[in-house]
């Protein structure tokens, strides 16, 4: 499961020619808001050209533009034969995910898709965007969000707390993977602790918007060597009792902590985070 | 009326290509990376127009060490535009 998704914008080379070193799991080559209007055929060629020619390495997803503009054609009959996972849908709709899910079916594509949920019509009809196949994960816009609703972005975050948890709640629920909004500003100090909030919310991973968001958000949402030990520690006694309820430091472990704990060395063990026995992951 | 169409940057590692109609067409490249690729970038943009089927304009290229798969988008976007102005 992916700790970060950067955006790199489709219509500048020198980016796409280093998507190997900027460490982010997965990456998001933009062609919408990143790109301006006269500039959507350049952007679209060029990663083409650039995705036929070098196969990417890691994980890869396309922002087009939304189903209702003429582009969203263009922009799928341009990608739909690249080396790339799939597409992030814009201020998806359960209609616009209809839309291209007829779309693929005509088109032979068989692309996953995370929903950009960003429009206060999505959070009505959230489980059923989070219920369809295709969509592997949930990606809150916050930036789009607030701007519809008029809140003012804050620094904590409050305003979109709700859509946070509807977003988390609705991943969980249809085990998709829960992405949060990116911070859309360079200060370092408040990215992480904007990360650290996600990550208490339980979002599995969260957006960059610049390569140097990246390492903090892998450190941070990655699982921490405390929490590490611990899983360990909780694993271990569940196989020493050969229960799933024991106590532990004075605390009841019961089934849900066995299976967090096993979760996160699952994560910890994909990070190269584990250490000796890894027999813990099991 | 004279057609032009311009297509790319001149940031590190792009190039704009741009085409024009003229009485006799050439390609022409200024490049920063001449004496290693002028001759691969000219061979590349032939090649290109030629698969295009369209060798009756000129191409001035100019190059801030774009890879090949720069250059083609470039000229292929270039190409789609001025095939666009016709029909429009």
């Amino acid at each position: 499961m992916a700790r970060s998704f950067l955006f790199i914008p489709g219509n500048v080379p020198r980016m796409l020619q280093n998507l190997d070193v900027f460490e982010a799991d997965t990456i998001i080559v933009d062609l919408e808001d990143a790109i301006a209007y006269e500039e959507k055929d350049e952007a679209r060629e060029l990663t083409r050209a650039f995705f036929r020619a070098h196969p990417p390495h890691q994980p890869v997803y396309v922002r087009i533009n939304t189903a209702t503009q003429a582009m969203f054609e263009e922009d799928l009959h341009a990608i739909k034969d690249l080396p790339v996972r799939g597409i992030v849908l814009p201020k998806t709709t359960v209609k616009s995910l209809e839309e291209t899910g007829a779309f693929f079916d005509e088109a032979s594509i068989n692309f996953d898709i995370i929903a950009l949920i960003e429009t206060p019509d999505a959070f009505f009809s959230i489980e059923r965007i989070a219920a369809n196949p295709r969509v592997k994960g949930l990606l809150l816009g916050g930036e789009d969000l607030t701007s519809a609703t008029g809140s003012e972005r804050t620094l904590e975050g409050q305003e979109i707390l709700f859509a946070r948890s509807q977003v988390i709640l609705a991943s969980k629920a249809h085990d998709k993977t829960a992405i949060d909004t990116p911070w859309t500003t360079m200060d370092d100090r408040a990215l992480k602790r904007d990360t650290a909030l996600a990550k208490t919310l339980g979002f599995d991973a969260k957006c960059a918007i610049h390569p140097n968001q990246v390492p903090t958000i892998n450190s941070v949402l990655s699982p921490d060597p405390r929490a590490i030990l611990q899983a360990r520690r909780i694993l271990a006694m569940h196989r020493k009792e050969g229960s799933m309820r024991f106590a532990l430091d004075g605390k009841m472990i019961d089934k849900p902590v066995i299976e967090r704990a096993r979760k996160l060395l699952e994560r910890a063990e994909k990070y190269g985070l584990l250490e000796g026995d890894r027999d813990d992951t099991r | 009326m004279e057609r032009t169409v311009t297509v790319g940057t001149l940031e590190s590692s792009d190039c704009i290509i741009t085409l024009r109609k003229e009485d006799n067409p050439v390609i022409d490249i200024d490049t920063i990376v001449h004496d290693a690729f002028y001759d691969h970038i000219k061979r590349l943009i032939t090649h290109i127009l030629a698969e295009e089927q369209f060798d009756h304009l000129s191409v001035y290229c100019q190059d801030k060490g774009a890879l090949d798969y720069t250059i083609t988008a470039r000229l292929i976007t270039a190409i789609k535009r001025y095939r666009s102005l016709d029909n429009g």
